[in-house]
């Protein structure tokens, strides 16, 4: 198109959303850094005793200790029944594949109130007591789906004439997985189970119903919310933007870094 | 894991399928299955009982509060997708056809934002728009007002904020994939017979994009009004939504077949909403866009 015709309107657009999107998230943490307890304007000094104040705090540790017990035990049996499953959906009869990939995406199709509501009531007719298992639980069902998502993908793309070489050289099945298809696969994986570990992570609409006496991260801010004001709500709050876009970043690295790495040596 | 060895017989694929199916159907159908048969039972605070009856669907179709609720839900849906929407579209055309090396950074920035936590995201819309909130204070500490604005927070315009700033970076990743088989040629071909930068839009990128935009509208749509955390923490008392009176049927007051029985009419609600939305692409013609 003629240079002298492109209208600005949607680079405006994107700015305003950036700044839209970004702003909020900065405040929160340049309040966390706040010396005075007070969230309004002047912005008066800079301070770590709310950073002091959130650690040594026992209730902080109990529920940032869940958060990571749940993500890892939901994101590992995401990743093996989720990359049996992505080998699986590759394989079968288009007719199956697109009534599973219906049932499977089911949970991220549906609000998740609904999910919630309905895992509640399930556990409670089942007579299984709330707790961290039932949030582990639903963990899995929310994040195995984004995991598929990613995982059928790339498995998708992979060559299945590797495979095929590698068996009639005489490679046993084992073999054929760990040595042909695993090593092109494992970037993404890497990706995909971080992705799986930072959902959980920070997981609240569902865990909201589910849990039991404990707490995890994002229930921790949801009771600090519901009180009155207090600074410490944007210390735990930077910190687990702090963790969420870090692990993000890793899984963006690792899922499509890798790729377009991969893209450009075979291209040279 | 013998995946490859699985895979040489015919039953292996399925095999494989295997555990995440039995999950899935276990933990999903299971449960929505007890969700819907308890929709049709009798109160037992905080439990159910026998015998099956319609009463619930009556007593959550006949409540006030549920309508008015319901009304509001619709409302704020609306407006949310409607602002997202025209947000998302027009960020993702920049990023189709004129972001060049900023592509991939803008596209990090977007998707990165999804994972900015859902709660914190709402209390940062609390710190900024309260009474003594960012936006308030910066204005009387600028001289610019004397009292603080009311209108801010605790209404259907905080929630409407806070609801348009988790969706929209889901609204952009989806139509800027949408984007992708509208190759600038289309564009160019537009303009040189003519066209103004209007007439593109209209003649040419929203009737080829009217199925995704559809679906991205209904997805927020649908998202912000069953959407139950924004509405109780910023929404006061003129911002609440379906999903609050849903949620204290189940934690609060205990009357679990009435809480399920507005759940599933919801549900129903925006299955119809789908059923529309398709009925009109596919009327229109716009559903299936052939691209060569």
């Amino acid at each position: 198109m003629d240079a002298a015709q492109k209208s600005p309107v949607t680079s405006f657009a994107t700015i305003a959303a950036l700044l839209f999107l970004y702003a909020p998230l900065a405040v929160v943490v340049l309040f966390s850094f706040h010396e005075r307890p007070s969230l309004s304007f002047p912005f008066t000094g800079f301070s770590l005793r709310w950073y002091e104040q959130v650690f040594s705090s026992a209730e902080f540790g109990s529920a940032v200790r869940n958060s990571i017990v749940v993500g890892i035990a939901s994101a590992a049996t995401t990743l093996v029944l989720g990359t049996m499953a992505a080998y699986g959906l590759g394989r079968i009869p288009q007719r199956y594949r697109a009534f599973l990939a219906m049932l499977f995406f089911l949970p991220i199709t549906l609000p998740g109130l609904f999910i919630g509501l309905s895992l509640l009531v399930f556990f409670v007719q089942i007579r299984v007591p709330l707790s961290l298992v039932t949030v582990t639980i639903s963990h899995l069902i929310y994040v195995f789906p984004y995991f598929l998502l990613i995982a059928w993908a790339a498995v998708e793309r992979l060559d299945p004439a590797l495979e095929d070489t590698a068996a009639d050289l005489g490679a046993g099945p084992w073999q054929v997985f760990w040595k042909v298809s695993f090593p092109q696969l494992w970037p993404i994986l890497v990706g995909a189970t971080s992705l799986a570990f930072a959902l959980s992570f920070d997981e609240f609409v569902i865990t909201f119903f589910v849990i039991g006496a404990e707490s995890t991260l994002p229930m921790y801010i949801w009771s600090g919310l519901r009180r009155t004001i207090d600074p410490a709500v944007n210390t735990v709050s930077s910190i687990l933007l702090l963790l969420t876009l870090a692990l993000f970043s890793l899984a963006f690295l690792f899922a499509f870094g890798r790729r377009q790495l991969l893209a450009k040596s075979i291209r040279k | 894991m013998p995946i490859a060895a699985a895979l040489r017989t015919a039953k292996g694929p399925f095999l494989l399928l295997l555990p995440l199916f039995a999950v899935t159907v276990v933990f999903v159908i299971v449960p929505l299955a007890v969700f819907v048969i308890y929709s049709f039972m009798t109160s037992a605070l905080f439990s159910v009982a026998l015998p099956f009856t319609f009463d619930a669907y009556e007593a959550a179709v006949r409540s006030p509060l549920n309508q008015s609720l319901a009304w509001n839900s619709i409302a704020i849906g609306l407006m949310t997708a409607a602002i997202t929407t025209v947000i998302g579209l027009a960020v993702a055309y920049w990023l189709r056809y004129r972001a060049g090396r900023l592509q991939l950074p803008v596209l990090f920035l977007v998707s990165a934002s999804i994972f900015a936590s859902y709660l914190v995201r709402i209390y940062a819309w609390r710190t900024i728009l309260g009474r003594n909130g960012l936006i308030n204070s910066g204005l009387v500490e600028a001289g610019l007002i004397g009292e603080p604005l009311e209108f801010l927070l605790y209404n259907w315009f905080s929630v409407v904020v806070a609801l348009v700033h988790i969706f929209l970076p889901y609204v952009v990743l989806v139509l800027f994939a949408a984007f992708r088989p509208l190759t600038p040629d289309y564009l160019e071909t537009a303009q040189d017979l003519g066209a103004t930068a209007l007439a593109r839009w209209q003649r040419v990128i929203l009737p080829l994009m009217a199925a995704p935009t559809a679906t991205g509208f209904l997805f927020v749509f649908i998202l912000s009004a069953s959407d139950f955390v924004t509405p109780q923490l910023i929404g006061g008392t003129g911002g609440q939504l379906l999903g609050v009176q849903i949620q204290t049927n189940f934690k609060a007051i205990g009357n679990w077949p009435v809480g399920a029985a507005t759940s599933i009419l919801m549900l129903l609600f925006f299955l119809m909403c789908y059923g529309i939305m398709q009925f009109a692409l596919w009327t229109l013609k716009l559903d299936q866009i052939r691209w060569n």
